[in-house]
């Protein structure tokens, strides 16, 4: 007999471990989940996978009129298109991946309650989703900045940093939310309401100038902030963001991703006999 | 050949039922304020022991609702016992309705490759073996068609064809072996067979007890997720038979 594997439910699985283990053995079904959750998506459709493409620019095409041409915010040297369709590229991918995530273990429960997947799979899977989104949305970005005069820093190179500490904070934000949805249908309502909130908090689409100075700590506090301030440092500014600001986004996308762990494989045992 | 290969020791589980279904937040902070949220617990399984050796054939049998199918996902790791412990050891490949990974929107081969990557199997390999999982299920011309235009049969043939594609040391089998047509149920009979012969240890759940006189070496008679009785077939089955 070949003793391949081997199950004893009396071993206490240390998560994080397990965690990094799994998604290595099962790369392949996350790259078939991931190709999986864009293909079935826009499969019956002309424009296949440019949907993607399709909300942040039309998002941004409208906020650019109201708020470029009515209200002509100043973003000083930087184009206000430029300033905006970054923002907006972060704020889609929070926004879309916490929620898909938050879905994907309700709606894989056919699967989940008939074979052995570690479930967290499919969570990182939607998440994975949300970041290659991201990453296409990067090309009309870059033809902007272009188109312009901004401009493609050298510094563009390291954007990878700020996006994959932004998959870890998706990806615990969403194991949180995932736990929930399965005992509470309304959570994934309740959480893109939160979400949106949350979006109006971040600097997406205004300038930080016209913050007044006793609310820069509101917007302080929330981590979004800090992973914007990177992102275009990044990406059109050429500069590196303050010290602060990345170890908000390092500390939060490490903090929360351990919780969002963890607190799934605490619950699991509850989770999967509700599912 | 006396290894125990499936070890279930006092396993458990419970289900928490609610009293007034509580489905929403918005629900639940409703009732938390009226303090109505009870929860009453509900014992699927209650302390069932038994051991499988390899090689053995061992049939679940009971009433509905007595815990069979609780029973299978517990040793298919799906459920997590609440109480005791669950012990298997080798690769198993679980048959609890069949294709419940299949995506309608896809065709044939891709959910060939995702159903079988969802059973632990590779990718690379699926790809590989898809034309002749595909031949065997009596569907090669329809390989690159989304199945959602496939009957309720076609898509049967195909679970089963991916999940007996590879042989385990242990099959899980809930109740799937009537699929398909006369001609299908014929061949997956030879395939079962076949696995049988080369020493491939089935735990099955079934309501067919002359199929499981036939075919078991143990029978295990569940009751209200309680074992009633666990010996040879003809003893259980006769005691079964008595009482229904």
């Amino acid at each position: 007999m070949t003793t391949t594997t081997f199950y004893d439910s009396d071993i206490a699985r240390k998560p994080l471990l397990t965690e990094l283990r799994n998604l290595y053995e099962y790369r392949g079904l996350i790259r078939l989940l991931v190709t999986r959750d864009m293909t079935v998506r826009y499969k019956r459709s002309s424009l296949g996978v440019w949907w993607t493409l399709l909300n942040p620019l039309f998002t941004s095409a409208a906020l650019w009129v109201v708020f470029g041409q009515f209200f002509r915010f100043d973003t000083g040297d930087t184009p206000y298109i430029v300033y905006l369709l970054s923002g907006i590229l972060i704020a889609t991918f929070f926004s879309q991946a916490v929620v898909a995530t938050g879905a994907s273990i309700v709606n894989s429960s056919s699967v989940l309650t008939k074979v052995y997947v570690p479930p967290e799979i499919f969570a990182f899977s939607a998440a994975f989703a949300g970041a290659v989104n991201f990453v296409i949305g990067l090309v009309p970005l870059f033809i902007v900045q272009l188109a312009t005069g901004t401009g493609i820093p050298w510094t563009a190179l390291l954007v990878p940093i700020p996006v994959i500490c932004l998959l870890a904070l998706v990806a615990g934000v969403g194991l949180l939310v995932a736990s929930a949805a399965v005992f509470f249908y309304d959570v994934l309502d309740f959480t893109a309401v939160l979400i949106q909130l949350v979006g109006y908090l971040t600097p997406t689409f205004y300038p930080i100038s016209i913050v007044p100075q006793q609310f820069l700590p509101l917007l302080q506090a929330n981590p979004l902030y800090s992973f914007l301030l990177v992102f275009r440092g990044f990406v059109y500014e050429g500069v590196f963001a303050p010290g602060w600001a990345f170890a908000v986004m390092i500390g939060s996308a490490v903090a929360v991703l351990i919780v969002g762990v963890w607190v799934f494989h605490r619950s699991w045992r509850q989770l999967v006999v509700v599912l | 050949m006396n290894q125990q290969v499936i070890e279930v020791q006092k396993a458990s589980l419970a289900y928490r039922l609610s009293r007034n279904r509580v489905g929403t937040i918005k629900e639940f902070a409703i009732q938390a304020l009226r303090r109505q949220v009870r929860y009453e617990q509900f014992w699927a399984l209650k302390e069932v022991s038994f051991t499988v050796a390899q090689g053995e054939i061992f049939a679940v049998i009971g009433p509905n609702g007595a815990g069979k199918s609780t029973l299978m996902k517990m040793i298919a790791r799906v459920l997590p016992p609440s109480g005791g412990r669950v012990v298997v050891r080798g690769s198993l490949a679980p048959m609890i309705e069949l294709g419940a990974g299949f995506n309608q929107e896809l065709t044939a081969f891709e959910n060939i490759v995702l159903y079988g990557a969802l059973l632990g199997r590779r990718p690379e390999l699926m790809r590989e073996r898809a034309p002749s999982i595909a031949e065997w299920a009596g569907l090669s011309e329809f390989l690159d068609v989304p199945i959602r235009s496939f009957s309720s049969g076609m898509m049967a043939r195909l679970g089963f064809s991916v999940a007996t594609d590879i042989e385990p040391d242990i099959l899980v089998v809930d109740e799937v072996l009537a699929v398909g047509d006369e001609a299908f149920q014929a061949k997956s009979k030879s395939r079962f067979q076949s696995m049988l012969d080369r020493g491939t240890t089935v735990v099955l759940v079934s309501h067919d007890l002359d199929a499981v006189l036939d075919l078991a070496s143990r029978v295990l008679w569940l009751e209200r997720g309680m074992v009633k009785m666990l010996a040879e077939p003809k003893v259980v089955i006769d005691a079964y038979r008595e009482s229904v």
